[in-house]
C-alpha cells in the first residue's frame, strides 16, 4: 500500500540544518493497523506528512500502491490525497464556521462528479458510522472533545479512502473519549479494511494495532508485531 | 463549490459585516458618480442643433433710457453689421443666447397637457447664423408677416412632451387671451446651455422688428466669414461705437462661451471623481489588508483542505470566490438601493443613464476586489500543506 524507500528530511535554515528523517524504510501492506511512537521531536509527524503527500522528502521514493509519486504535480498529487488518504488530526481541524455536516462533506468538494444529493448522502452515513448522526446540525463549538474527533474521523471516512493517517487521534482526550476513538478506529480497519497509520504517544493505545514501529531522533529503531509480540530489530 | 462559498461567508456574516458594508458604501459613491458621468457623457454625445463656430455675440447695454434713440441705434447697428464684408449673417435675440449664463421660460399649454418650455426670441436670420436645420415643416420668415398667431418652431423635445403621438405643424397653442402661437416647424435638437446638459423643451418665438417698434434687444448673434479675427472684432466694436456713442459693446465668440460652460460643468466632475478616486483608493487599501489578515489567520484552514484534496489552484480560487461572493453580498444591497433610482424617475435622468452606471459600477466593484484579493490569494495558495497544518 505504502511504501517508503531511504526517506530522508532535512529542514535547512540560513545557519541550522536538521535531519528530521535519517534512511527510512518502511511497508504498510493494504489493510494494517500501524502505530508510529517516539518522542517529540523525533519526525512522527514529518514521516505521517510524507506519507501523507503533504510533504517531499529531501532524499528517497515514495509508493502509494506500487506507483512512485516523485514526479507527480501539485494537482496530481492532491487527487491521490483527495481519493486514497483520509487524515485525523491531534487538534480535529474542523472550520468553526461550518456545520457538522458540512463539515463532514468537506473532501468531497474536491472531487469531481459527486452530486450535492449524493455528497449529503455519503456524510450522513459517515457520520452514522461514528455516532453522530443526531449532530449534524450542530457547529464544532457545541460539541465535546469526542464529539469533535469523531466528526474529523466521519470526515475522513466519507472519501472512502484505503489510508487513514491519524495524527495523536487521541492526544486531546481523556482515556474514556480516547477509548471511544480508538474504538471507532479499531472498527474500521477490522470491518472496512481501511489501512491505518496512526501516530500516537499512548502506549495503550499503540499495543492494541497490530504493528508499533517506534522513532528516536529521525531513525527507525524497532518495528514490532504487537499482536503476536514478534519483536524485530531494526 | 459556489453554494459551499455563500454558506462559509452566511456564517462568517458577523466577521465579515463591516467589510460588506465597506464594499457597500463604496459602491453607492461609484454609482453616483458614475452616473453623472454618464449622463454628461452621454449628453455630449448628442448633437446640439445648431453650429457655434465663427459665430460672435455682441452684447449691447444702451446708457440712455431713450426707447426711440435706443431702438434707432439698434437699427442701425444691424445695418452696418450686416454690411461688413467679414460678415455672413446676423440675428437679433435676447439674453438666452447659445453658452449664456441666462434662461427665459414659459408656460405651454395644449389640450390637458401645460409643460414649462425654454423661449428663444430670435431674428428670422437666426436659423442661417445657427445654422439650426428643421427637419418637419418650415422656418418662419416674410410670410409669417401678415399672420394673424405668432409662428413658433418647436424642439422634438418640447413636441413629445406637449403633443405625444400628434402631429404639431399648424396647431394652435395659446399665448395670451388675444394671441396664439402657431407650431410652423420643428428641430432635432436644440441645447444651448451647454454640451452637458440634456435636451430641454423650447421653441423659438419670432423676433418682428416692425411689429415691435418699442421693443429692444440686446444681443446679435453675428456669423463671420471662417477666418476672420481679432483685427475685424477691434474695427468692428470701433465703427459701431461710432453708431452707438456711450453703449457699452462687448464682443465674445460662442465658442469661448462654450469653454466656459464646459468648465462649470466639468471640474465639479472632476472633483468628484478624484474624491471617488481617494475614497477607492482607501477601500482596496482596507481589503488587501482585512484579506490578508483573514487568510494569514486561515493558515490552519488552508493546510486542512489541501489536506482534503484542495489543489493550490482550488485554494486560490476559493480566496478568491470567497471575495466575489463577499462583494456580491455587499453589491445585492447596493443595487437594491441604486435600482431605485430609475425605476423612481429621480432627478428626471434616462433610466439608461442608471443602468449603465449601475453596470459599470458593479463591474468596477468586482474587478477591484478581485485585484484586491488577487496577491494574498496567492499567498494562500502558496503555503506548504504541511506547514499551514502544524500553525493550528
Amino acid at each position: 500500500m505504502i511504501t517508503l524507500k531511504n526517506i530522508e528530511k532535512v529542514y535547512q535554515t540560513k545557519t541550522i540544518e536538521t535531519v528530521a528523517l535519517h534512511n527510512v524504510n518502511l511497508h504498510i501492506p493494504k489493510g494494517e493497523f500501524v502505530s508510529i511512537m517516539g518522542p517529540s521531536g523525533c519526525g512522527k509527524s514529518t514521516l505521517l506528512n510524507i506519507m501523507g503527500l503533504l510533504d517531499e522528502p529531501t532524499n528517497g521514493l515514495v509508493e502509494i500502491d506500487g506507483t512512485p509519486i516523485g514526479r507527480y504535480r501539485d494537482k496530481e498529487l492532491s487527487q491521490l490525497r483527495n481519493q486514497k488518504i483520509g487524515f485525523v488530526f491531534q487538534s480535529y481541524h474542523l472550520i468553526n464556521d461550518l456545520s457538522v455536516l458540512d463539515n463532514v462533506e468537506l473532501p468531497l468538494l474536491y472531487r469531481s462528479g459527486v452530486s450535492a444529493a449524493e455528497t449529503r448522502r455519503l456524510a450522513l452515513t459517515a457520520l452514522e458510522k461514528v455516532g453522530l448522526s443526531a449532530r449534524t446540525k450542530h457547529y464544532p463549538s457545541q460539541l465535546s472533545g469526542g464529539q469533535r474527533q469523531r466528526v474529523a474521523i466521519a470526515r475522513a471516512l466519507i472519501g472512502q479512502p484505503e489510508i487513514i493517517l491519524a495524527d495523536e487521534p487521541t492526544g486531546n482526550l481523556d482515556s474514556v473519549m480516547g477509548e471511544e476513538i480508538m474504538n471507532i478506529l479499531l472498527q474500521l480497519n477490522s470491518v472496512d479494511g481501511t489501512t491505518i497509520v496512526m501516530v500516537t504517544h499512548d502506549e495503550n493505545m499503540a499495543h492494541k494495532t497490530e504493528r508499533l514501529i517506534r522513532f528516536f531522533d529521525g531513525q527507525q529503531v524497532s518495528d514490532a508485531k504487537t499482536a503476536t509480540h514478534e519483536f524485530q530489530k531494526v | 463549490m459556489i453554494r459551499h462559498l455563500f454558506k462559509l461567508i452566511w456564517n462568517r456574516k458577523k466577521s465579515n459585516f463591516l467589510l460588506i458594508t465597506e464594499i457597500f458604501f463604496c459602491f453607492l459613491v461609484l454609482f453616483a458618480v458614475l452616473s453623472l458621468v454618464v449622463h454628461n457623457v452621454r449628453n455630449y454625445s448628442k448633437p446640439l442643433g445648431f453650429e457655434h463656430e465663427n459665430v460672435w455675440l455682441l452684447t449691447m447695454r444702451p446708457a440712455s433710457d431713450s426707447t426711440e434713440l435706443n431702438r434707432q441705434n439698434l437699427e442701425q447697428v444691424l445695418q452696418r453689421t450686416k454690411a461688413f464684408q467679414e460678415v455672413e449673417s446676423v440675428a437679433l435675440t435676447t439674453s438666452n443666447a447659445p453658452f449664456a449664463f441666462s434662461q427665459m421660460n414659459n408656460n405651454l399649454a395644449y389640450g390637458q397637457k401645460e409643460i414649462m418650455a425654454n423661449e428663444y426670441l430670435v431674428q428670422d436670420d437666426f436659423k442661417e447664423v445657427m445654422q439650426v436645420q428643421v427637419s418637419q415643416g418650415r422656418w418662419f420668415g416674410r410670410q409669417d408677416d401678415a399672420s394673424h398667431h405668432q409662428p413658433i418652431v418647436i424642439n422634438r423635445a418640447l413636441q413629445q412632451q406637449l403633443f405625444e403621438g400628434e402631429d404639431p405643424l399648424g396647431k394652435l397653442i395659446p399665448r395670451n387671451d388675444s394671441l396664439n402661437y402657431q407650431v410652423v416647424g420643428i428641430v432635432e435638437h436644440y441645447r444651448p446651455s451647454s454640451e452637458y446638459t440634456a435636451e430641454e423643451p423650447g421653441f423659438f418665438v419670432r423676433i418682428d422688428l416692425p411689429k415691435n417698434e418699442n421693443a429692444f434687444y440686446g444681443e446679435l448673434l453675428i456669423r463671420v466669414k471662417r477666418g476672420t479675427g481679432v483685427a475685424f472684432e477691434e474695427k468692428m466694436v470701433k465703427e459701431l461705437s461710432g453708431i452707438t456713442k456711450d453703449w457699452t459693446l462687448e464682443v465674445s465668440t460662442l465658442e469661448k462661451m462654450r469653454q466656459n460652460k464646459s468648465k462649470l460643468a466639468i471640474v465639479p466632475l472632476i472633483a468628484l471623481a478624484v474624491v471617488c478616486s481617494f475614497l477607492i483608493f482607501n477601500v482596496a487599501l482596507g481589503l488587501f489588508g482585512v484579506l490578508w489578515y483573514n487568510i494569514s489567520r486561515r493558515n490552519g484552514e488552508i493546510g486542512l483542505r489541501r489536506a482534503m484534496g484542495a489543489s493550490s489552484g482550488q485554494i486560490y480560487r476559493q480566496f478568491i470566490g470567497e471575495v466575489l461572493v463577499l462583494a456580491t453580498f455587499s453589491l445585492l444591497l447596493g443595487v437594491a438601493f441604486a435600482v431605485q433610482f430609475p425605476l423612481l424617475q429621480v432627478f428626471e435622468v434616462e433610466s439608461a443613464v442608471y443602468f449603465i452606471a449601475l453596470g459599470m459600477a458593479v463591474s468596477i466593484i468586482y474587478l477591484l476586489v478581485m485585484g484586491c484579493a488577487f496577491y494574498p490569494s496567492r499567498q494562500a495558495a502558496a503555503i506548504h500543506p504541511a506547514i499551514a497544518l502544524h500553525e493550528e
